[in-house]
């Protein structure tokens, strides 16, 4: 028999597992790759992880409600697509601008949004209303999603993002890029909304008894419909801070994310089983994924490793996340 | 007793050609505990989803609260204050004790607008509920998954009765549940009908429905074949009632055994 304080330290360890993970990996590599342990290197890792890790925010939250979403990738390159073509000024760009400048700001990241939450709507309907697997269902977008990027493109791409949008990807605060402030900061506010809110804990317990939920009077159709709609809208913005940062987009862009994405929310201790997870958790998994990247970057590993690195890591996860149940049904 | 809470007339139920109900009489009294008998098929479970929405009457009339009512839909009875307490099926094991308690009605405090919840209210006002109830738990802040069969249902029983329910139908409720559990669940059943709420229990158990209820019905081929106070009968004579070897009391048999030689 277990007391309640060690079950406490176990849960505390089991919860927080990917960021002791992370410590760690971090130690190691400071250790054993020269060169590793400099300033700039975190910043790249913080950086590097903006993109992945606004994207894993809502498929987090769609994976906590007990579905899924694989949309999410092409959603991202289809808003980084469109904010290519409206902004930029080569390619297939038609450069739109605006008075004053710093409008195309806001404007842009709506459309991204719009666009995404369009999309996100789209899957929730179906799912909710029409009762179709949530796999299936997204599966599907995440191949006319693309197919749709490759439309509107023509398979070209657009280059040379306006200037206002481009000071996003450049300017600096405590020498960490704009973007990856955003990243940080829709982490800190789905965090919140998740922890705080009855929409959050609402969220939670539909993944942990969707029929428990229904009968206590909680809306639970309209809330995974809102799900798939957020998912979509923050996999938009994740879009929208590629093509910042690439200063366009291409028909390929984004291409797998996805499964860095997935594995990050895994590896950040969200069960696939629906109902368990944290935020911040999610981010821990994403910085743990660019850590790792990074590491094999100064190490200047050929890609297919990058690959097969990552490819192992998804299976870790999800095996992790098996160990994970075990133990904490051995704790019950 | 002053007027029931609820009372049933004449109700009768069929699926298609199966007359599963014919004319149930039934009143339930406030702090009452009605034990339901009888044998498998008997219509127990079918009269208990009737007064919880669950199921419609084909015929008959049920008074609730001194009105006359008719609850299309479970969330319709548990809006009146009716409810059917299932094991497990209205938890979320993945949250704790207190996310349970409040489960779709949390306090909240607005900023800005953004509704925000208050764990220390919400958790003040379920260790008061759960102390009235004299249920204990190791720790309100412990997932419901860690806690025993027993521990569950008394959440759901004190939540029942923290929301203002008036009427509580179990059936079968201890099927999955150890001897221990099961005596503290019938402390708990005790403990919520001591606060004024009526109980309605369906039981195999003979033991179970002499220790917590204070009236016995017993519906045999879907009629009331027997309802007696608990303290005036015995466990044969509810068995003859449910096997309907005999409609009589226990006097009169003796009566007749008097006679025969
Ligand atoms: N949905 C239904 N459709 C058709 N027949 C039904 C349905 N529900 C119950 N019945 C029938 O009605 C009769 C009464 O069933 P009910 O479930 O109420 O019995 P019970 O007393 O709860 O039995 P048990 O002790 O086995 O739970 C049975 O003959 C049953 O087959
Ligand atoms: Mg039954």
């Amino acid at each position: 028999m277990i007391t309640p304080r060690q079950r406490a330290v176990v849960e505390f360890v089991l919860d927080n597992l990917v960021w002791f993970i992370l410590a760690f990996v971090l130690a190691i590599f400071s250790l054993a790759i020269p060169n590793f342990a400099q300033p700039g290197i975190f910043i790249n890792i913080i950086e590097q992880s903006t993109f992945v890790g606004v994207m894993a925010i809502g498929l987090a939250i769609v994976i906590i409600a007990g579905n899924m979403d694989l949309s999410v990738e092409s959603v991202a390159g289809l808003t980084a697509m469109i904010t290519g073509i409206l902004f930029c000024s080569r390619g297939i760009g038609i450069g739109l601008t605006m008075t004053p400048e710093w409008l195309v700001l806001p404007v842009s990241l709506g459309i991204a949004l719009m666009v995404g939450g369009i999309i996100g709507s789209i899957n929730g309907w179906l799912v909710v209303k029409l009762k179709m697997s949530a796999f299936i269902v997204t599966l599907a977008s995440y191949i006319w999603v693309r197919g749709m990027v490759d439309a509107i493109s023509g398979g070209r791409s657009a280059q040379d993002l306006t200037p206002a949008l481009r000071i996003m990807g450049i300017e600096t605060f405590l020498s960490i890029p704009l973007i990856a402030w955003v990243a940080i900061l829709c982490f800190v506010v789905f965090t919140f909304i998740m922890a705080k809110t009855p929409f959050g804990r609402h969220i939670t317990m539909i993944g942990g008894n969707p029929v428990a939920s229904f009968r206590a009077g909680i809306k639970v159709d309209r809330l995974i419909i809102i799900t798939f709609i957020l998912s979509g809208a923050i996999a938009g913005v994740a879009g929208w801070l590629l093509a910042i940062r690439t200063s366009g987009a291409t028909a390929n862009l984004g291409i797998g994310m996805l499964f860095r994405a997935f594995a990050a929310v895994v590896i950040g201790g969200v069960s696939l089983k629906g109902g368990i997870g944290q935020l911040p958790g999610v981010y821990a998994g994403v910085l743990l994924l660019s850590t790792i990247q990074t590491a094999m970057n100064v190490m200047a590993l050929p890609v297919h490793y990058t690959q097969m690195i990552l490819g192992a890591l998804v299976l870790a996860a999800l095996l992790l996340d098996t160990v994970k149940l075990a133990i904490r049904q051995k704790l019950a | 007793m002053t007027e029931a809470l609820l009372k049933l007339e004449n109700i009768a139920r069929n699926f298609g050609a199966i007359q599963a109900l014919r004319g149930v009489d039934l009143e339930v009294g406030r702090g009452e505990v009605v034990a339901l008998l009888g044998d498998n098929g008997a219509g127990k479970s079918t009269l208990v989803k009737i007064i919880a929405g669950g199921l419609q009457p084909s015929s008959g009339r049920m008074i609730f609260e001194g009105m006359e009512r008719s609850f299309a839909s479970p969330a319709e009875a548990k809006a009146a204050g009716i409810e059917t307490v299932y094991q497990d099926l209205s938890l979320c094991t993945n949250v704790d004790v207190v996310a349970n308690f409040f489960m779709g009605r949390e306090i909240v405090k607005k900023y800005f607008g953004i509704p925000v919840l208050q764990e220390a209210a919400m958790y003040s006002a379920v260790e008061k509920a759960m102390a009235n109830a004299g249920t204990r738990i190791p720790s309100l802040r412990t997932n419901v998954e860690h806690l025993s069969g027993g521990q569950r249902q008394a959440i759901e029983l004190n939540r029942f009765v923290h929301w203002g329910g008036k009427l509580v139908l179990l059936d079968e409720p201890f099927a999955a549940l150890g001897v221990e559990q099961t005596r503290r669940g019938l402390d708990t059943v005790r403990r919520i009908a001591d606060q004024g709420i009526g109980v309605v229990i369906i039981t195999h158990i003979m033991a179970q429905a002499f220790q917590v209820a204070d009236r016995i019905v017993v519906i045999r081929q879907g009629v009331v074949a027997g309802n007696v106070r608990a303290a005036e009968t015995s466990p044969d004579e509810v068995v003859r009632m449910i096997t309907g070897e005999a409609l009589r009391s226990p006097a009169q048999e003796t009566r007749l055994n008097g006679r025969s030689p």
